[in-house]
């Protein structure tokens, strides 16, 4: 038995993608309802709602953060409601928050919702906001930086220092999507799965940043409810449980970052959170990494050292990282392939790792998987957070 | 256009501008621990002591690592596309992101030397960015002699063609006096996206810079069309009401006011196709020549709308109203290139046979031309046509033809005739009869 403290006993997702007549509040329903649901318990028993702060979505992030959600869902017991925002990390606070709330006595459930709707936020206002955030309004916007470009310079030096070549890099985005293909909460589930070379020709956007190495943005939500791990044992039903958890940060933007040292950082905090579970790398399942572009995946894989130094980007290449391959990475298929949710990418990424130790992941469903790694970071990757997760 | 964005600065930020708009790039220090410091503190990040300073820089710096900027940025930044940003390593041991101007792409590499140089934004803020520090690598337009904030922008600019990913921009004919504009979407009836509307845009400005060039040949490439408009990819993007009105106040119908008001005689080459948009693009031009087998109309009204890019405006101008009410009332796509020429639009149809060896002479002859006497002609007709009275337009021409005599290089090719008026007239008849066609 593992000394873990949390664990997910009910998960509930949509479908990611662009559909007009789902509202913000109907995601919030479905989702909560069968995460609800899935954990087997009463609505009334949830004590808490820890919501992902929904970006750039000022109005519903103003009605969420004051307690509309257990007044919509009619949550009799619920005692704390509050929204934590730290980006595309702020899954992992909320459920920190939501692990200090249970061990605290302060609840028993906690129901942890997301939601995102960017299309129906008007084009300007949506590109003020990925214009700006987690970009310096002083020294990086004026020149016309944009996330795209951010990450195109990151690449742009990885390449150079790795020698991983543009087919290697756009093999990233196949692997992704080739999950995301089998993934019925993917916006493309069942779509074709494109070539390198149908990467490599669509339009370069920010070189050597090509169009289908960028996020299409997406509508989406999920929802976790989470109770002590004791508790989840008690319970007998499939649960995913916290077993170790390391995290950094680095800086508010890229411009000031020390490159070097938040390599050494994600390292150090993922072997923490391994420690803290007492495993190592060759005892994981499933790299379940959340880092929005194609980029962050070889890198971070060379950085832990899951593969001869500097063959990361063939790891991709040979498939050793799709569905089948030796090394199971991403089953949501990230941002790439999930369609971007903003924050929301890291609870879907949360939800999958629940999803396949709990053994409900479908066509996904990776074998006899114990232990799953996940990882995420928040705004231009001003942080790090990498977490363990397993059966008990 | 609308403005753009301004640096956001805190109060213990202000030194670093006011140095830049000097043109010296200011390192914030702190005297206790000696750190230097990026982006500049209230207090000293490493010690927080308050006794900060400022250290001029250098100016040099090395890549740290880079992009060229080719799409999807904010709108405001369109303009400039496309553009290098840069991550730079000073030697004062601080990062900056930047833009690396007055460089070819292809020349830049992580590791690259470089050397501030001051890009004005506004009047009170200039904007430190990068040249290469070898100035060999530097573009010819943006010499350190011509630092003014015209030529830097001029050296952005001139970045520009080598990236064009929808057009193609090349300069020929004699004395590299013609520059050729072609559209270049085959395969989509070169159709306009927003990539080819920037890119369009970015072109036409671009030509103001070649000062030898005294016409552009717009023409569209492949066989089957000169160009059918905007493309219907972005159709969907148009459900949105300030989309649409953007596109068609704006990013598309900036297409239109680029080539009107490109300083350069714009002759529009037509094959195949040239429909809705595609006809209002050749509106704007200033001469228009068409193969026989061109064809031509105004569809948007199949659509239950109108041509939303001058074609209401300029076609009635273009012809009798009551020819210009029947093209975009029947929204026929069949109109012949004789027929559109009777009714009164067309400069020139040429047999297809014959096409490309007229044009070419006639494209020749008038880009032989000086290139100021082009440009001061095309401006005057413009306004003429546009509706000013009588003697406004008498007063134009007056007043234009006695500054083309007057502009220095009129003058400096007339002295040699001073002592002989009779060899001015000799010369005069030969190049008259140079001129002619036939």
């Amino acid at each position: 038995m593992s000394h873990s403290k949390l664990s997910i006993i009910g998960i509930g997702e949509v479908p990611t993608g662009i559909y007009p007549d789902r509202s913000r509040w109907d995601i919030i329903y479905d989702t909560c309802m069968a995460a609800v649901k899935d954990a087997g318990i009463h609505k009334n028993e949830v004590e808490a709602v820890v919501t992902v702060a929904p970006q750039a979505q000022p109005d519903i992030y103003g009605e969420i953060s004051f307690g509309k959600i257990p007044e919509e869902l009619g949550l009799k017991g619920c005692k704390n409601v509050c929204v934590c925002n730290a980006g595309g990390a702020s899954t992992s606070n909320c459920l920190r928050l939501a692990e200090q709330l249970i061990e605290s006595g302060a609840a028993r459930y906690v129901l942890i919702p997301h939601l995102t709707v960017h299309s129906t936020i008007p084009l300007p206002d949506l590109i003020n906001f990925f214009a700006k955030a987690g970009i310096d309004r002083q020294w990086e916007y004026p020149y016309g930086q944009t996330y795209n470009g951010i990450v195109a310079m990151m690449t742009q030096r990885y390449m150079h220092d790795s020698g991983t070549t543009a087919e290697e890099m756009a093999s990233v985005v196949v692997s992704l999507r080739k999950w995301a293909a089998l993934d019925p909460n993917s916006m493309f589930y069942k779509k074709e799965v494109p070539s390198i070379e149908k990467v490599l020709a669509s339009g370069m956007v920010a070189s050597p940043l090509h169009k289908r190495e960028c996020n299409v943005l997406a509508d989406g939500g999920a929802a976790m409810v989470v109770t002590s791990a004791e508790n989840a044992r008690a319970r007998k039903s499939p649960a995913a449980f916290k077993l170790g958890e390391g995290s950094r940060f680095f800086s508010a933007f890229t411009t000031t970052r020390d490159y070097e040292k938040t390599g050494t950082d994600m390292r150090d905090a993922t072997m923490e959170a391994l420690a803290q579970a007492g495993l190592i790398t060759s005892d994981i399942d499933i790299w379940n990494v959340y880092l929005a572009y194609p980029v962050g995946h070889p890198l971070l894989m060379d950085l832990l050292g899951l593969c001869e130094p500097g063959r990361a980007g063939k790891m991709f290449m040979e498939g050793h990282t799709a569905p089948g391959g030796k090394l199971p990475w991403a089953t949501i298929g990230d941002a790439v392939g999930r369609g971007h949710t903003g924050s929301g990418v890291s609870i879907a990424t949360y939800v999958d790792t629940a999803r396949q130790l709990m053994g409900k992941a479908g066509e996904r469903q990776v074998p006899d998987v114990k232990y799953v790694y996940q990882c995420t970071s928040g705004g231009s990757g001003m942080n790090f957070i990498a977490s363990i997760w397993g059966r008990d | 256009m609308a403005q753009k964005p301004v640096p956001v600065m805190q109060p213990w930020t202000k030194d670093f501008w006011t140095g830049a708009k000097e043109g010296k790039l200011l390192v914030q220090h702190c005297q206790d621990c000696q750190a230097n410091i990026f982006f500049p503190k209230k207090v000293c990040p490493e010690c927080w002591s308050q006794n900060l300073t400022w250290i001029t820089s250098s100016g040099r710096a090395k890549v740290y690592s880079f992009t060229q900027m080719l799409d999807m940025v904010e709108p405001v930044f369109w303009e400039d596309l496309p553009y290098v940003i840069a991550f730079v390593d000073m030697e004062e041991g601080i990062r900056m992101t930047t833009r690396i101007v007055n460089c070819r792409m292809e020349d830049i590499c992580i590791g690259m030397d470089l050397e501030v140089v001051f890009q004005p934004l506004n009047d009170e803020v200039a904007m430190p960015c990068f040249q290469p520090a070898d100035p060999s690598l530097r573009l010819a337009a943006f010499s350190a002699e011509t630092d003014s904030a015209e030529d830097a922008a001029a050296g952005a600019l001139a970045m520009a063609p080598i990236s064009y990913q929808t057009i193609r921009y090349e300069t020929g004919g004699e004395n590299d006096a013609i520059c050729f504009i072609t559209l270049n979407r085959p395969d989509k009836f070169n159709a306009i996206n927003r990539q080819m509307a920037k890119e369009l845009i970015h072109a036409f400005r671009r030509v103001r810079e070649e000062a030898v060039v005294g016409v552009v040949v717009l023409a569209g490439a492949g066989e089957k069309a000169f160009c059918t408009g905007g493309d219907l990819e972005i159709f969907p993007s148009l459900a949105e009401h300030q989309s649409s009105l953007n596109w068609l106040a704006h990013e598309g119908l900036d297409v239109q006011r680029a080539i009107s008001g490109c300083e350069k005689v714009v002759v529009c080459k037509i094959h195949g196709h040239c429909l809705a948009g595609g006809l209002e693009i050749a509106l704007a031009c200033d001469l228009l020549y068409a193969r026989e087998s061109a064809r031509f109309g105004t569809t948007e009204i199949n659509m239950g709308v109108l041509p939303g890019w001058g074609g209401t405006a300029r076609l009635p101008r273009s012809m009798p109203v009551f020819r210009a009410r029947e093209i975009i009332f029947s929204g026929r796509k069949d109109y012949t290139a004789r027929e559109i020429y009777d009714m009164g639009l067309l400069t020139r149809v040429f047999p297809d046979s014959e096409f490309e060896a007229a044009f070419e002479k006639t494209v020749a002859n008038i880009a032989a031309k000086k290139p100021v006497a082009l440009r001061m002609g095309k401006e005057i007709m413009a306004r003429s046509v546009d509706g000013c009275d009588m003697e406004t337009a008498l007063a134009l021409e007056r007043n234009a033809i006695q500054w083309l005599t007057y502009a220095p290089d009129t003058q400096a090719m007339l002295e040699p005739f001073k002592a002989d008026p009779s060899q001015l007239t000799r010369q005069q008849k030969k190049d008259s009869m140079a001129s002619d066609q036939s």
